[in-house]
């Protein structure tokens, strides 16, 4: 079996229009998200993290975003190969404004004339778990044979009905994104675009080693603790890894005061001794179906450049856990995980090539 | 070659006039606010279930659900709603596909992997269900509300023989009503 490597990567998201943005950003100490007003019960102002890009129309928009996503990537050598495209909002904001209809298959067509595609293309909607699934449906492509090249595009871009309806369910913070922090109130979502080129030819720094998805009907629109603990034997098992051998899990983190309780314990009771810890969440916000992409994008550049996210809210020692506040040295194997509607819970491994 | 043993299949399309009733004695009681689409892909993958025997999956199985439109029809109404105020939450739940892989995994006590892939066709979800799923196999499904709705769905098993000559039928047709295998050819599906 053929290793998987993580060939090219790219990614818009508030911290900047590429990664070599993204990290000049964190490294200056990131961004304060924009402020965004909804109407009605929960009306009032809640911080979000806006893409730099401003066009009026939001296919304008999406395109200009996916193409210079998918060309940082390297998309461009690969486009007889499969395109998985990760959403858990389609192009509803261009819906919301009377510019498409609603329809999967065209959306989808969409996007592949707009990087002139010419493989087999799919749309993977597991809500925030989307972009994490696509990758593990790029590596059982991979694995059986199916493919040698895989585009996993994760997009998450602006519109109302995501916001509202998180709005709606009370799981917005009103203040800002603390991960894991005795003070979290809730998530702050964001807008991202990233592409994650997977290739059984050219390898650079990073392998994917394997990964699992668990979904669970306890609870649909959160975790639960026996499936956290599930998704991270199976990932390990997976990938050929003892939980000894993981030295940096980026976890979920969104800052729910539920959620982040539920992956601490899982965290606990799988690990023992818990690897040290890393949230991008309150760098770039939730971007929902884009968020595994993004994160992975982010977070490879973090490890090759020695960029780390500075964390400003004081830790929640009753979780038993906490964000390392330092890069640790010598990382080989990283997990990566998302937690999100539907019971989903999905966590990929990456190595060192 | 990839072959398919068809343990089980739902072919609503529509479903029978009683399919709301059938679910809720399949349910034990009358399903509230999970939204059409949702019901209608409860009615089918409990249906085909039955039909395989099986009255919930083994852990190792796959669970993969396709659409044309999906959503479509709460996701118009949450947008209705949004011109003056927030959704309403459960109509915005309603929006999310992936709540119906919820509400199967709770209704079958079960956890596993699961996944929605919008848009496409049944054999391209076929086509990807083979190459993710193990020997315990994939439990496919295919849910529209359009044109009076339908819900279409196939346990599926690896196997090593075929029995039989195939009868080989347009790829389209992977939920062909008396076929008793699914051939995995090139890109595409055929029944036999």
């Amino acid at each position: 079996m053929s290793p998987i490597h993580l060939a090219g990567r790219g990614l818009a998201c508030s911290l900047g229009l590429s990664v070599e943005q993204a990290l000049t950003t964190l490294r200056q100490g990131g961004v304060h998200p924009a402020k965004i007003t909804l109407p009605g019960a929960m009306a009032g102002d809640y911080p979000f993290h806006a893409i730099p890009c401003t066009k009026d129309d939001w296919n304008e928009r999406a395109r200009d975003l996916v193409q210079r996503v998918a060309n940082e990537a390297g998309a461009q050598q690969i486009r007889d190969g499969v395109l998985l495209i990760a959403t858990s909002s389609f192009d509803i904001g261009a819906v919301e404004r009377g510019t498409t209809q609603m329809d999967y298959q065209a959306f989808a067509d969409k996007v592949a004339t707009w990087l002139d595609w010419v493989g087999p293309v799919h749309v993977v909607n597991t809500a925030c778990t989307s972009s994490l699934n696509a990758l593990l449906l790029a590596q059982a492509l991979m694995r059986s044979g199916a493919a040698e090249e895989v585009l996993v595009l994760g997009m998450e871009i602006d519109n109302r009905l995501t916001l509202g309806g998180f709005a709606a369910l009370q799981l917005l913070s009103r203040t800002g994104s603390k991960p894991f922090a005795v003070q979290r109130d809730g998530l702050v979502l964001g807008e991202a675009v990233a592409a994650l080129r997977l290739s059984t030819r050219d390898a650079v720094v990073w392998d994917l080693a394997g990964g699992a998805n668990v979904v669970d009907g306890e609870q649909p629109t959160g975790a639960s603790v026996r499936a956290v603990n599930e998704m991270f034997m199976q990932a390990l098992a997976d990938s050929g890894a003892t939980a000894d051998a993981i030295d940096l899990i980026k976890v979920q983190a969104a800052g729910s005061p539920g959620n982040d309780a539920v992956e601490a314990q899982g965290l606990r009771e799988t690990f023992g001794v818990v690897p040290p810890l890393v949230s991008l969440k309150a760098a770039m916000g939730h971007t929902m179906g884009a968020s595994g992409a993004a994160e992975l994008a982010l977070l490879t550049a973090c490890l090759e450049q020695e960029v780390w996210p500075a964390y400003e809210n004081e830790a929640d020692k009753e979780l038993g856990v906490s964000l390392a506040q330092a890069m640790p040295q010598q990382i080989r194997r990283v997990m990566a995980t998302i937690l999100g509607f539907g019971g989903s819970h999905a966590s990929v491994v990456l190595e060192r090539a | 070659m990839t072959t398919f043993a068809i343990r089980g299949r739902c072919v609503a399309s529509p479903p029978p006039p009683d399919w709301r009733e059938q679910l809720a004695g399949m349910l034990g009681a009358k399903p509230r606010r999970i939204g059409n689409w949702a019901e209608l892909g409860l009615y089918g993958a409990l249906s085909c279930l039955a039909d395989a025997g099986e009255t919930s999956l083994p852990p190792d199985t796959l669970l993969t659900l396709g659409s044309r439109r999906g959503t479509y029809m709460p996701t118009a109404q949450v947008l209705e709603q949004m011109h003056d105020d927030l959704p309403m939450p459960l109509t915005f739940l309603q929006t999310q596909p992936s709540q119906l892989l919820a509400l199967l995994a709770a209704q079958m006590r079960w956890r596993g992997s699961a996944q929605f892939i919008a848009g496409g066709t049944p054999p391209a979800l076929l086509q990807l269900a083979s190459a993710q799923c193990g020997a315990a196999g994939v439990l496919l499904g295919w849910v529209d509300e359009m044109d009076g709705g339908s819900s279409l769905w196939l346990r599926l098993k690896p196997c090593e023989i075929s029995a039989g000559a195939p009868v080989v039928a347009p790829a389209e047709s992977i939920f062909l009503r008396d076929a008793t295998h699914l051939y995995m050819v090139g890109s595409g599906a055929k029944a036999g």
